[in-house]
């Protein structure tokens, strides 16, 4: 069991990537002061337009980069909401999910006919997704948040959004930035599930992986180093997962699959010590 | 005013009908055939009603549950894992006969739900994320079920055996309709009592409301949480007892069929009110019904229906922007999360 264990990790690192790129995106909107349940339909919709622009071009590279753009339309959808309408944003949130769900099942279905769903997907050559989500990504967001003037106003706008008003910034300027950043990480996230960890896009196929993410912001306290160590914890058990499925210990497969959940709810419930948030998350 | 709400509320689904419509551009469909399929197969005819008034139980019922929640102040987005313990529950005790299974589907929901509360008042958990964690856990748990102990004695597909037939809820007259139909009114017309009638009620709105404000009128907010909550789910997990009961008599992989999720839809559209959500349910259910007729007719995937259902949403936020109180988000939910518990004490 250890040796299967010890064998499971790196797929588990692999396998967390585009939860930690997640992760990532929903840290930094949130540190602006949004709460935002739709990044599981921007992963989801970037699942697809990366699959269907990869077969377009025969490209990976410009796979992601169609990954990218169709969680930057999603993102834009909600900041037009939670921003300019000063929309709910669980309910905008909630509602953006459905919108993917549904938008994706409908063109998966209406293309099934077509060829894009149905032949092999190019392949990413070397994986530069997995050091990029682990170490760079990170450090370079860690800087620009606690090291700039940029991520002072951007934190800012997420504790006391009246002070950057007050000095002048703009509060939905800096609310639109944090949401390109997630976009543009939701997308990279949504690519890598579709392209380099499956063989394509399936209806559904984020699996609340974005729902885990904003569990994990809460567990990791908002903070970079928080975000890592939990998805770490979650890696790990789901490497637990691998090796308990791998050994065939007859856990029955069906429970196997409810695990990653569980270990979201126990990962919510291990915060105890009355976590703070950052002031005016949420608040439209 | 109620004149006023009732219209943005029909305004929403005809402009959220219109871009249904319209998406069928994109697959070489015309707007107008679209249109009539869409009517013809959910209103056209009296089995197109039928089947219409059959997806309207469920309907009815998670909106009602939703529109509880929100009302109160709570974000259950567990409606899905509600849906299927209280599927589960009613599959259990089906044995003892229908009413028994009722209450079963009753218990179960409310116990599901009372999982998030818990969490909630105890290590603060947001409800928010744990409800809809527990949707997917009550959706592997089901597969586990129909693929191990509760799988069918003939063991042939992932799925288990019908419900004794004196636990079947009776249909009305020749019909498909089954007795649910009038469970789910009188759920209704009890939960608008409860809201607006009662002071439980009175003190559930006020939490969600303004959960400072009740506190300090002397309301236990936490107490009207994990209740509201409890209630909530109970509507859920009657939704599903009745699906079982009423119309699969089985149980199954795929049972919720996102049901839980709709009733967010049906709930905000009728504007978190129980009655409202009847004629909100119904227009939710002909757009299920005529979306399966879709697929099957023009062959476009009916998730168009939960396509529809996101429209809705966005349609309504944009329209009760300046009517705040008309409910589309709960005031103090967002104060409340912000605050956290430790300085409400």
């Amino acid at each position: 069991m250890t040796t299967q264990l010890l064998a499971a990790i790196p797929l588990a690192i692999v396998a967390s990537t585009p939860l930690l790129l997640a992760v990532l995106g929903e840290l930094v909107v949130e540190r602006a002061g949004m709460i935002n349940l739709g990044i599981e339909g921007m992963m989801l919709t970037a699942a697809m337009t990366a699959v269907i622009t990869a077969q377009l071009t025969h490209s990976v590279m410009l796979g992601f980069l169609g990954g990218i753009a169709g969680a930057a339309i999603v993102g834009a959808l909600f900041g037009l909401f939670a921003l300019r309408f000063a929309a709910d944003q669980i309910v905008t949130g909630t509602a953006i999910v459905l919108l993917a769900q549904g938008l994706t099942g409908f063109v998966y279905n209406g293309l099934q006919q077509n060829d894009i769903f149905n032949q092999p997907i190019p392949r990413l050559g070397i994986d530069v997704i997995v050091p990029l989500a682990w170490i760079i990504i990170p450090i370079a967001l860690a800087f620009l948040l606690w090291r700039t003037q940029f991520g002072l106003r951007l934190r800012a706008c997420g504790e006391l959004p009246a002070a950057v008003t007050a000095n002048g910034s703009s509060v939905a300027q800096h609310r639109w930035i944090a949401l390109a950043i997630e976009s543009v990480l939701a997308g990279l996230a949504g690519a890598y599930l579709a392209l380099a960890l499956s063989s394509g896009f399936a209806e559904n196929m984020v699996a609340g992986r974005g729902f885990i993410a904003l569990s994990i912001v809460i567990f990791g306290r908002w903070k970079f180093k928080g975000a890592l160590l939990g998805t770490a914890v979650f890696g790990i058990a789901a490497a637990a997962q691998y090796a308990l499925q791998a050994s065939g210990r007859g856990v029955p497969f069906h429970l196997l699959l409810a695990v990653p959940y569980v270990v979201t709810l126990l990962i919510l419930c291990g915060i105890a010590g009355r976590v703070r948030a950052p002031e005016s998350l949420g608040k439209t | 005013m109620n004149v006023r709400r009732i219209a943005v509320a029909v305004l929403a689904a005809a402009v959220a009908i219109a871009l249904l419509a319209m998406s069928g551009i994109a697959f070489g469909h015309s707007p107008r055939e679209l249109l009539s399929i869409l009517i013809s197969g959910s209103v056209g005819s009296n089995f197109a009603l039928q089947g219409t008034l059959l997806k309207s139980i469920p309907l009815l019922l998670t909106g009602l549950s939703v529109a509880i929640a929100f009302r109160a102040g709570v974000w259950n987005i567990g409606g899905e894992g509600q849906f299927l313990a209280g599927a589960l529950g009613a599959f259990l005790a089906a044995r003892y006969g229908m009413i028994a299974a009722i209450a079963a589907s009753l218990l179960a929901g409310a116990i599901w739900a009372s999982i998030a509360s818990a969490m909630r008042l105890w290590r603060n958990a947001p409800e928010v994320l744990t409800t809809i964690l527990l949707n997917f856990i009550a959706i592997h748990l089901l597969g586990y079920a129909v693929n191990g102990p509760l799988q069918e004695t003939s063991g042939k597909y992932p799925q288990s055996d019908a419900v004794p037939i004196a636990a079947m809820l009776p249909t009305l007259g020749a019909s498909e309709l089954h007795s649910g139909i009038i469970l789910a009114i009188v759920a209704a017309i009890a939960a608008w009592f409860l809201l607006y009638r009662t002071a439980e009620g009175l003190r559930l709105r006020a939490s969600g409301f303004n959960r400072n404000a009740a506190k300090w009128a002397g309301i236990n907010v936490d107490a009207q949480l994990v209740r509201a909550m409890a209630i909530s789910g109970a509507m859920a997990g009657l939704a599903g007892g009745i699906e079982l009961l009423g119309v699969t008599h089985r149980l199954f992989e795929r049972f919720a069929a996102g049901y839980g999720y709709a009733g967010i839809a049906v709930a905000l559209l009728a504007q978190l009110h129980p009655l409202g959500t009847i004629a909100s349910a119904f227009f939710f259910g002909a757009l299920t019904t005529g979306a399966g007729e879709l697929q099957r007719t023009a062959g476009i995937s009916s998730t168009v229906a939960t396509f529809g259902q996101a429209i809705v949403i966005l349609v309504m936020i944009v329209f009760t922007r300046s009517v705040r109180s008309a409910g589309v988000s709960p005031a103090g939910v967002a104060a409340s999360r912000r605050h956290g518990r430790a300085e409400e004490r």
